[in-house]
């Protein structure tokens, strides 16, 4: 097999595909600003679900972000970016079902711990 | 050899026109596109040192895994008999006092589950015949794969350590529940649980680096037409076992770091205050569920781990010795990823009585019960795929019946303890011990003897004798069976696992005497797998040489240039495939099998898939 | 990178793409580097790590009933005589995202065979996070010097120092070993291991390329990806 033409090809290509440094720029300004607004949040000390939501936006922004562009994954084949991210679904049902269950836990400590077990 | 892998319109005879411009003529049926990829140049080892210890070759890499974890099992089946000595015959050896008799249930439990059932599948299988049957040089990162092993031979260099330090291994039970875990008082609970826990770190480390190249070289290296849905379940099962230890093993790491930061720096993940002796201890605000909930998000996966590659070895070796395709091969691959995709939402059916908050009984009840529709859609395949088969009742086939018939009993008792009403008490009775021995202990085994049987021609070109074989089956199937049996029944009558012994309590006068049989079992049991051994030894010594591809099966790895194959596997060039590995008995076939390489246009007369 | 042109096979857009490359022959992931897809799944798996981590915490905080100490206070720092809060990690994220930008570039110019660009790139990539190792640094001391320990600290739940340390510290650990690897890589780009075909590695037989600044690009993005989850959960919430 003649694996210096390939190679040669590959070099060829690589080249012209390369991003323009714009989108590069753009993305670590917006990373910049998001990551300022998140700061803000706590600056102006917002509270409850307010606070929740700008937290959760701007992280998932700035995550995404991050791996759509300097990682590359708006230009990966679908084949790949699926893979990656059907995992998630696990993570996110852990996350749930332990957000129920520190729920209880806090219950159950406070049931029976101050109130007494309801004896 | 190299012609019989050559096609009419192989890659050098592929001008780009042929490709593109192929409006008027007629398609080559045997066209099967170029390569993408170069050929990957190998490190051959010189010394003796780089050709059998840091070996780079999978297939070595894959019998040093192979060693290695039937050494760890060895000592598991040592352990057993030592613990069934006890439950059988209550103080008749002196020295196994309560604190050993813990020691040797979690050892048993971590060894078999992780050193022994994972090391062995996953490193020694999966190494060996992941690259021959997708039609590889070899993995794709060699040089990280043998660190791999050696990562893994640390791991369980550390593990043994743990039998020699004071105070013991730990003895806190294989799912190493805090907070007794790492509390005075538990056997182990100093140096040995925290060699126990630096072991397992070891050990997923150098599993990671293992499974990426698994991973990688069944989704990146395959051959020439060799399709996702032309690969042997074999590999499906691996690969996707594999997909799942890369997931669930985290879960176990960030417990085992946390734990062991309880341990020694005296954290508080997982410990509650506690009274002990009327004082208060250190520790406090902790959340021991959360040790459970990690530790079976982890926990659930591995048992899958364990099972997957045993369904999709098994299913090879049915097809293979009953000459039969195997029913439903999409059907099988989907069930598959869909019980590797579910396992990661079931876990906490191995809490229902543990505290936790009590919807969670429903939500994880119907996931359980879901997860058992793919596994029966597999058993049924398997047996469709008898149905009229031209059924070989050789060892390899024995083995597999036996595997069928164990996994039904254990999958059936699954169903019961899915349910939370039925579970409830159930739970920490022999009725679990018997449903997780039968589906994880004794049904995965039987695919690994099998296994054995099957591949061992390849591996050293010699056919294990048969005589032998069938003796080691019988002995080992009626005998597990003696075991695992009975033990539903002394669930049902209420005898909890994991007791050192019962003294006057009621269940004695029901249990004595099966406890007795069971324990007679058990060594014999154990004993027989020596006649696996003689054999071996035997076999290598005087042994049948075994003609090539004895079996006449399809796959890749028995039509490579050598048997056994040598490094880099397939001689100059790599075969070319055009089917998948299940053309058996096709009608007008002049062979009852027909090897993946058969280019279409020899075998256009007869009926055979479209694959 | 993309667009990858492949012999004999067609490449279709979007999810019909992703079919006829799954159901395709010898690759899934097409054009895709065997190195660059081997980090991308043990990054699939090291998120596994990080994610347990995080729920831990969020089970081990949301469930106490002692008081967990406010972040924002915690973490303030004096600046000009007035506390300013969570000021230190607004400068850690400030040096993380910048190096992650740089980093972004050196794979660009790396492509391009820019030798000089991509090293300087990269060994700007390294100092930054060098900096970050030692702020976080800084910022361990402070608080082990207001008493803070993982088993214990003045402010509330016990757990508050246990949580912080660890996670804090699997991160750091991530960053530091990110920047041992970004001065080997400065080096072999400036040493030119990358260019004329590549140099073979140690032990191995596989030939230096560009490619593999991706790769390491790829581990520090996912650093700095861990950070904004570090960021949101420990210090904001
Ligand atoms: C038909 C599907 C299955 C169902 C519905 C099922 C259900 C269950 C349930 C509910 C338990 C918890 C019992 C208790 O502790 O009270 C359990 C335990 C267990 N199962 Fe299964 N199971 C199935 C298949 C499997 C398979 C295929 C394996 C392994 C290859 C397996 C291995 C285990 C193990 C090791 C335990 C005990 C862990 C321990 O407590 O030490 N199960 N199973
Ligand atoms: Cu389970």
């Amino acid at each position: 097999m003649d694996d210096t033409n390939q190679i040669n090809e590959k070099d060829k290509k690589s080249q012209e595909s390369t991003h323009k440094i714009g989108i590069y720029l753009w993305i670590w300004g917006l990373l910049f600003v998001l990551s300022f607004f998140s700061y803000m949040v706590d600056w102006y000390q917002f509270q409850g679900m307010l606070r929740w939501s700008l937290i959760l936006f701007f992280m998932f922004a700035k995550a995404g972000l991050i791996m759509a562009f300097f990682m590359h994954l708006f230009w990966e084949r679908y084949a790949l970016v699926n893979v990656l991210l059907w995992p998630m679904t696990a993570i996110a049902c852990f996350v749930f079902l332990m957000a129920a269950e520190f729920e209880y836990t806090l219950f159950s400590r406070m049931f029976y711990f101050f109130v007494g077990g309801g004896v | 050899m190299s012609d019989e892998y050559e096609n009419k319109s192989g890659y050098q005879a592929q001008s780009s026109e042929a490709l593109t411009g192929s409006a008027g003529s007629t398609p080559d049926m045997d066209y099967v596109r170029p390569a993408e990829l170069p050929e990957q140049d190998l490190y051959h080892g010189h010394t003796f040192l780089t050709k059998w210890v840091f070996c780079q070759d999978a297939k070595v890499i894959g019998v040093q895994y192979f060693l290695t974890a039937v050494f760890t099992g060895i000592v598991g089946l040592i352990l057993s008999w030592l613990m069934r000595l006890q439950l059988g015959f209550p103080g008749l050896a002196g020295f196994i006092t309560a604190e050993h008799y813990y020691q040797f249930v979690t050892m048993h439990g971590m060894i078999m589950v992780v050193y022994f059932l994972t090391a062995l599948f996953l490193g020694g299988f999966g190494n060996y015949l992941i690259p021959l049957m997708v039609g590889a040089r070899d993995m794709v990162f060699p040089y990280v794969n043998m660190l791999s092993f050696w990562m893994f031979f640390v791991a369980v260099a550390v593990l043994m350590a743990s039998f020699f330090v004071p105070g013991g291994p730990t003895g806190a039970g294989w799912t190493l529940y805090p907070p007794q875990t790492i509390l005075e008082g538990t056997p182990g609970s100093g140096m040995g649980i925290l060699l126990m826990l630096v072991s397992l770190a070891l050990f997923v480390i150098g599993f990671t680096m293992g499974g990426l190249n698994y991973m990688i070289t069944v989704l990146q290296a395959r051959t020439r037409g060799m399709t996702l849905m032309r690969m042997p379940l074999t590999v499906w099962g691996i690969f996707t076992a594999t997909v799942l230890a890369m997931l669930a093993f985290p879960a176990l790491l960030v417990s085992a770091i946390m734990m062991t930061l309880d341990k020694v720096i005296g954290t508080s993940f997982f410990m509650p205050t506690i009274l002990k002796a009327g004082e208060v201890l250190e520790y406090g605000g902790g959340s021991p569920i959360l040790f459970q909930h990690l530790f079976w998000f982890f926990g659930h996966p591995e048992v899958y781990i364990v099972a997957l590659p045993a369904f999709g070895i098994v299913s090879d070796l049915i097809s293979v010795h009953a000459r039969k395709n195997i029913f439903g091969y999409r059907m099988m691959v989907w069930a598959i990823v869909g019980i590797g995709a579910l396992s990661f939402f079931v876990w906490a059916h191995h809490m229902y009585v543990s505290g936790m908050n009590p919807w969670f009984g429903f939500f994880f009840a119907t996931t359980t019960l879901i997860i058992a529709v793919p596994t029966a859609m597999k058993v049924y395949n398997w047996i469709l795929t008898l149905w009229r088969g031209n059924i070989r009742i050789n060892t390899v086939m024995l083995w597999c019946l036996g595997f069928i018939v164990t996994f039904v009993n254990g999958g059936i008792t699954g169903i019961f303890l899915g349910n939370v009403s039925v579970d409830v008490p159930l739970s920490d009775t022999y009725f679990v011990v018997a449903h997780f021995h039968m589906v994880m202990g004794i049904a995965p085994v039987m695919v690994i003897m099998g296994a054995v049987y099957h591949w061992f021609p390849l591996i050293t070109g010699r056919l294990l004798n048969e005589t032998l074989g069938k003796w080691h089956f019988w002995a080992t199937f009626l005998g597990a069976y003696s075991i695992y049996f009975p033990m539903h029944y002394l669930g049902f009558i209420g005898v909890p696992r994991r007791y050192y012994e019962m003294y006057d309590s009621p269940y004695m006068t029901s249990a004595v005497g099966m406890n007795e049989f069971i324990s007679l079992a058990a060594f014999l049991v154990g004993a027989a797998q020596f006649i696996l051994i003689f054999n071996i030894i035997k076999t290598l010594k005087t042994g049948k040489p075994s003609p090539k591809n004895p079996w006449k099966a399809n796959s890749l790895e028995w039509h490579t240039s050598t048997q056994p194959p040598e490094h880099g596997n397939f001689g100059e060039r790599l075969p070319v495939v055009h089917r998948w590995p299940y053309d058996f008995s096709v009608p007008g076939a002049k062979d009852d099998f027909i090897p993946q390489t058969t280019p279409p246009s020899e075998v256009a007369h007869t009926k055979v898939e479209k694959t | 990178m993309s667009d990858p042109k492949i012999d004999g096979f067609e490449l279709k857009p979007g999810f019909r793409g992703m079919a006829s490359d799954t159901g395709s022959d010898q690759t899934m992931f097409k054009g895709v580097h065997w190195g660059k897809a081997m980090m991308w799944i043990f990054l699939l798996s090291d998120t596994f790590v990080f994610s347990c981590f995080l729920i831990a915490y969020m089970k081990g905080r949301g469930s106490t009933p002692v008081e967990w100490p406010n972040p924002s206070e915690v973490f303030a720092l004096e600046a000009f005589g007035v506390p300013v809060p969570l000021l230190l990690i607004a400068l850690m994220t400030f040096v993380l995202i910048t190096s992650s930008g740089t980093m972004a570039l050196a794979v660009k110019y790396g492509y391009e065979k820019n030798r000089k660009m991509c090293g300087w790139l990269v060994l700007a990539t390294a100092i930054g996070g060098l900096t970050f190792v030692g702020m976080q640094a800084y910022e361990w001391s402070k608080l082990i010097h207001e008493g803070v320990r993982p088993w214990e600290n003045p402010f509330g739940a016990a757990q508050f120092g246990s949580f912080f340390f660890m996670i804090t510290g699997f991160h750091g650990t991530h960053v530091s070993i990110g920047v041992i690897f970004l001065f080997i890589y400065a080096y072999k780009v400036f040493a030119g291991h990358y260019e004329n075909g590549g140099k073979r590695g140690w032990f191995t037989t596989m030939k230096g390329d560009y490619v593999e600044i991706e790769i390491l690009g790829l581990y520090w993005h996912f650093v700095d990806l861990v950070w904004v989850f570090i960021f949101a959960f420990f210090y904001l919430w």
